[in-house]
């Protein structure tokens, strides 16, 4: 008769879990409520202006700090019980500091022999994709080359769970494409990989969901697709003649004139109906501009940062 | 097989380790070394200071070899040396990867926080125990070899007080950079703490009916005791071996408790 304990055996398969989740310093709410689950084999993206509480919410899941209340947990173990939690996660801090005198190698070697379980021969071959030289000391290291550092030691092991801050802010574009293959690589493994970031194109290109944080408070949860999908597309057409009639159409708004012969409006929802007007219409030239994760961004912080 | 952290602790502090062991050889071999050439100057300076300058400076006389030990190596710049030493090597195990982020990427390992404190105490302590040891080692060797005329158990005795001593206060450092994650904080703390309580050692003794304060002080269970006049005294130096093993418990307990980097 095998008793199964339903607190250790979580009824989802979520490689990230927290729940009400508080973090505050002094009168600062840092994170307020946050209350999040990430399924295994996710790319997470984590986004939020600066301070917004994305750090914060890292290092309680890492048992760096403790919550003030609310708890969290990683693959099924308690966020709080590094011993075990940190079997299951790597992580590459948001501001990469190593230990001066040692070189790249050293640390890689230290890492492997105290961390979760390390895959050597993968750990060789991203050295040579980030073009890391790890025989030079620490204290040498540009800021982009430590984070190569740890994101090589991260992406090598074989942790479930990779938890990553901010982990292309000291990267140039070329290694930021090695870094994208890095993470397409891990899903493919199966692991779930939870990122913070400020970079939308970033987030647009490689995650499946995006959280967006603001002054502590998870706002937003959205697959990458259905946030677009929440925007409008900005439709431009040019026409000869007289002009479509769009005003009433499902889903179109603010129809403007934008000089001779062009008209300029927002789409929402299916285009259908709008395409069918405009077949009607002697079209000569139609753009469809869809509104970057930026924008998005923006709309959502924009108000905020109006007042 | 040593933890892989204790081995690179040891590395990462490779140089100043280094740095700090040429000194303190090069400090004990030369003033050992010179004590024949130094027996004339010594008289002129005897004569030159009053007597209670002379007892504050611990250097009552330093015509004998063990008034001359006391004088150069056990009361003022050997210990001086040493704990200056223990201060800032203590101070790499917790306060400054804490201050500079170095210890996140190591504490996100499956690794205890309690066993993170200990392998870099005992890193740090084990090289600071060596350091310590080093004028014992010359000592034994000097000694004999330009004709001290000394029991060489006395000063063996002398130089177990040094090593206790750089224990306790190790662990007093250990304790202030494992509770507050500060590296300013441990040295000037520690370092208040021991120039306070020398000076309540050296005054102390010169005050009628103060005498009793000297018993708060470390330096009184290291050199207190008169060593190298009456050799062993082992209640003492375990007194500052325990409370150097209390306030590091102390420290590993605090720090597994606390937020870090805050
Ligand atoms: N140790 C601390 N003491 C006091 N306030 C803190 C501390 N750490 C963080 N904060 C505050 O908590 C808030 C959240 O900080 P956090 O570092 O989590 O932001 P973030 O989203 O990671 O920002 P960034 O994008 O700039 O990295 C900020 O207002 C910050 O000032
Ligand atoms: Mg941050």
């Amino acid at each position: 008769m095998i008793h199964v304990d339903r607190k250790a055996c979580p009824l989802t398969d979520s490689a990230l879990r927290t729940v009400g989740l508080t973090k505050r310093y002094g009168r600062l709410m840092a994170v307020d409520d946050l209350t999040l689950e990430v399924a295994a084999g996710e790319v997470f993206g984590f986004l939020g202006p600066n301070g917004a509480g994305k750090s914060t919410t890292i290092r309680m899941l890492l048992g760096l700090i403790r919550p003030t209340a609310g708890r969290a947990s990683v693959v099924g173990v308690d966020a709080a019980d590094v011993t075990r939690a940190h079997q299951v996660l790597a992580y590459v801090p948001g501001d990469v500091a190593l230990w001066p005198h040692l070189t790249g190698a050293e640390i890689l070697h230290l890492l492997a022999r105290i961390g979760p379980g390390t895959d050597l021969a993968y750990q060789d071959e991203l050295i040579e994709r980030f073009v890391l030289d790890p025989s030079k000391p620490a204290r040498t290291y540009s800021t982009g080359n430590r984070q190569k550092v740890a994101l090589v030691a991260a992406f090598a092991t074989r942790a479930p769970l990779l938890v990553l801050d901010e982990p292309t802010s000291g990267l140039d574009p070329l290694m930021e494409r090695e870094f994208r293959t890095a993470v397409t690589q891990a899903r493919d493994r199966g692991q779930t990989v939870f990122l913070s970031s400020h970079q939308l194109a970033e987030v647009q290109a490689i995650c499946d969901r995006v959280g967006i944080l603001r002054a502590g408070r998870l706002v937003e949860v959205a697959s990458v697709a259905r946030l677009r999908a929440l925007q409008r597309a900005e439709v431009t057409v040019a026409f000869t003649g007289t002009p479509p009639a769009l005003s009433a159409v499902p889903g179109v708004e603010t129809v403007e004139a934008i000089g001779d012969g062009q008209l300029r409006f927002f789409l929402t929802g299916p285009p259908a109906p709008a395409l069918s007007v405009l077949a009607e219409a002697d079209v000569t030239a139609l753009t469809v501009r869809e509104p970057s994760l930026e924008e998005i961004f923006l709309d959502y912080y924009g108000a905020e940062a109006a007042r | 097989m040593l933890p892989a952290l204790v081995r690179k602790t040891w590395r990462d502090d490779r140089s100043s380790l280094i740095g700090w062991a040429v000194g303190v050889a090069a400090f004990t071999g030369i003033y050992t070394s010179f004590y024949s050439q130094f027996q004339g100057a010594a008289e002129l300076k005897q004569d030159a200071l009053p007597q209670g300058m002379l007892d504050f400076l611990g250097i009552a006389d330093m015509l004998s070899p063990a008034g001359y030990l006391q004088a150069t190596i056990f009361s003022l710049i050997g210990p001086l040396l040493v704990l200056m030493c223990a201060i800032t090597l203590i101070a790499r195990t917790i306060a400054r990867p804490e201050e500079d982020g170095g210890m996140e990427l190591m504490l996100a390992n499956p690794l205890s926080r309690a066993a993170f404190a200990w392998q870099r105490v005992a890193a740090a302590g084990s090289a600071l125990t060596a350091i310590a040891a080093i004028p014992w080692i010359l000592l034994m060797i000097v000694v004999p070899w330009i004709g001290m005329d000394i029991s060489l158990s006395r000063v063996a005795a002398a130089s177990a007080g040094l090593v206790a001593l750089v224990w306790c206060f190790a662990g007093i450092a250990f304790l202030v950079g494992a509770a507050t994650g500060k590296r300013g904080a441990v040295l000037t703390i520690t370092g208040g703490l021991a120039v306070a309580t020398y000076m309540v050692n050296a005054i102390g003794g010169m005050l009628d009916g103060w005498h009793w304060v000297r018993w708060l002080s470390p330096f009184h269970y290291f050199i207190g005791t008169d060593p190298l006049h009456t050799g062993w005294h082992p209640v003492e130096l375990l007194t500052l071996v325990l409370l150097g093993a209390a306030t590091t418990t102390a420290g590993v307990i605090l720090f597994d408790r606390r937020d870090i980097g805050v």
